[in-house]
């Protein structure tokens, strides 16, 4: 009975299975369709004029109007909002991936009294929001006088980030082979050589995966710039578009274009280093 | 010297006991040493300042209130702030917002993203080449994501409305309209999200043994058997870490929502994060808004260590 039946079990199998991966394909580019086509929409606005982006939204611009960009960075005083950004994204980066190295050294090389409890302590930040911590942080940098100033945009979103780059420094750090830095050690290498010669030479994607993320957040951050930057010349790109939006209010064009001054970098950063952005986040989730 | 090697490995990963020649590594119970905690303390330093104290301190503001607005003379009020909290229906209502927010989220981006996960799971390069383009709504920025998306949803210009009514469906002002304005937000959160999961999901799919899903067929396991007995049990870590830090994410969002819709119309899309700005920034209401966060830290704390607990469990009785 059995084996009567195979052959024409087989044959439905394979059609089957061709029409499973048919669908899969369908559903899939249906997807890649759901991800690319909102972005097609805002650089294509962002070059049209207003009235041929009433006509329409989906043919490409008949004559790109690529000084909309010059308009906005020059004319509407967005360079310095850029500059602002950069400034915001760098140091914070910065900041956040030297103070991470270090304490995933500590954390990963050495046993210590209290470590589980320090470590755990240190993950609790990740439920912690920019909403939970608005009010003390507000009155701490009032207290020190750094509302509007760059120094108070660049500490507390830092450290939103560091309890991430803590976790991610110390789960990639554990795995360097331990003979590696025992073998320096006993070389007679000091701390901060093992983790320049060793650490750092080995861990450099890793550190770099954070790096870039954390750029990212900071290039996209939004509630503590707004808070925090108040003053027009302080404001970074995505405070800056809240207020350009007030003013233009129906020139989608317009809009659009600020939209994709602040992305672009973003996206081709992202387009650079993608694997790097993956190996980053993909990484925490995945050790226990 | 293999063993030699070995011994020192296993020394410094397995037990307590170094057995390297550095005195500096001996960093047992007996001998204190000092050079960790120099290595921590920045970060721990950082974040009390930024991250642990505001925390403690909006617990302690909570419990006081001012004279007039944004003024620091705190007098004590007990509870007072938080049975105003539990009268105040614009806060629950927020609050549930945050609530079905994070459902949403789940059924949407995250169901989607382990699917997608799934059905790439098969593929060789073309995989990598799918989720880097799932992931790239994530690296645009909510702002720019609410903004270009209150044009897509735009009732008389927005291209949404445009290709439903060509293909002959009615358009509505998705973002004006009080009973579906949550769920086209959350669209947009959406989104940008699922690529983010799918990215987990895969890495996680990665992990799992080919032969294990051999062993499955075999045992005549269909599709759907697959999926529900091999993929999802062993995928636990990727799924606890995803849904935690979608509860996390869904619960103190703000940028989103505040450029798109600014919580209207009529607060139908109000979150607790525009409450706690309006409270303070605007009304200058400090301690009221404090109050909030500290329910909202809460809030995430308690559903976070939920899930936790729920799938470890489910763990422990395997």
């Amino acid at each position: 009975m059995a084996v009567k039946a195979q052959p024409r079990k087989r044959r439905s199998f394979h059609s089957s299975r061709m029409i499973q991966s048919a669908l899969t394909h369908v559903i899939l580019l249906l997807f890649v369709f759901i991800a690319l086509f909102p972005i097609y929409l805002m650089f294509n606005a962002a070059l049209k004029t207003s009235r041929e982006l009433f006509q329409s939204f989906l043919t490409l611009p008949t004559d790109p109007q690529w000084q909309n960009f010059g308009f906005i960075l020059n004319e509407q005083g967005y360079k310095g909002a850029l500059y602002n950004s950069m400034i915001l994204s760098t140091s914070s980066m910065i900041l956040t991936t030297v103070i991470s190295v270090l304490a995933g050294y500590g954390f990963a090389v050495y046993r210590f009294v209290g470590k589980q409890w320090l470590f755990l302590l240190v993950l609790t930040g990740l439920m912690v929001s920019e909403t939970s911590v608005l009010i003390p942080v507000y009155q701490l940098l009032q207290d020190l006088g750094l509302l509007n100033t760059y120094g108070g945009m660049i500490l507390p979103q830092a450290a939103l980030g560091l309890t991430f780059g803590v976790f991610l420094m110390t789960t990639f750090f554990k795995d360097i082979p331990r003979a590696l830095i025992d073998a320096a050690v006993v070389d007679g290498g000091s701390d901060l050589q093992v983790l320049r010669h060793v650490i750092m030479p080995l861990a450099r994607p890793a550190i770099m995966s954070l790096a870039l993320i954390e750029f990212m957040w900071a290039w996209n951050s939004f509630f503590f710039p707004l808070v925090i930057a108040t003053k027009q010349w302080l404001m970074p790109m995505s405070v800056r578009i809240i207020d350009f939006m007030g003013r233009f209010t129906f020139r989608y064009d317009m809009i659009a274009a600020t939209t994709v001054i602040l992305f672009t970098p973003i996206l081709i950063l992202y387009l650079i280093t993608q694997r790097s952005f993956h190996r980053g986040i993909t990484f925490g989730a995945l050790k226990d | 010297m293999a063993q030699l090697t070995a011994q020192i490995y296993l020394g410094a990963v397995g037990s307590r006991v170094d057995t390297g020649g550095s005195p500096r590594k001996d960093a047992g119970m007996a001998r204190f040493n000092i050079r960790p905690y120099i290595f921590i303390a920045p970060a721990l330093i950082y974040l009390s300042v930024w991250i642990f104290y505001p925390i403690l301190n909006a617990l302690v503001l909570s419990f006081f209130d001012s004279p007039t607005g944004r003024s620091r003379d705190y007098f004590w009020v007990g509870i007072d702030n938080y049975i105003k909290l539990l009268q105040d229906d614009l806060f629950l209502k927020s609050l549930y917002h945050n609530i079905i927010w994070v459902l949403l989220s789940i059924a949407l981006p995250v169901v989607l993203g382990l699917l997608l996960a799934v059905l790439l799971s098969g593929r060789g390069r073309t995989r990598l080449i799918y989720a880097s383009i799932f992931f790239i709504p994530h690296t645009v920025a909510a702002v720019c994501a609410a903004i270009v998306w209150r044009w897509i949803y735009d009732p008389s210009i927005g291209p949404l409305n445009w290709l439903l009514e060509t293909i002959g469906l009615a358009g509505r002002p998705w973002l004006a309209d009080e009973s579906i304005v949550l769920i086209a937000v959350n669209m947009i959160g959406s989104w940008s999200y699922y690529g983010f999961c799918v990215l987990i999901f895969m890495a996680g799919l990665q992990n799992i043994s080919p032969e294990l899903y051999d062993a499955a067929m075999i045992d005549g396991a269909g599709a759907l058997q697959r999926f529900f007995y091999v993929t999802i049990p062993l995928l636990r870590n990727a799924i606890t870490f995803v849904l935690v830090y979608t509860i996390i994410g869904s619960m103190k969002f703000f940028d989103l929502i505040f450029v798109a819709t600014n919580g209207g119309p009529n607060e139908a899309s109000t979150v607790v994060g525009l409450r706690i700005y309006w409270h303070s920034m605007r009304e200058g209401r400090f301690n009221y808004a404090a109050t909030m966060s500290t329910i909202l830290t809460i809030v995430i704390l308690a559903l976070s260590v939920v899930v936790i607990r729920q799938i470890v469990t489910e763990d422990e009785e395997d």
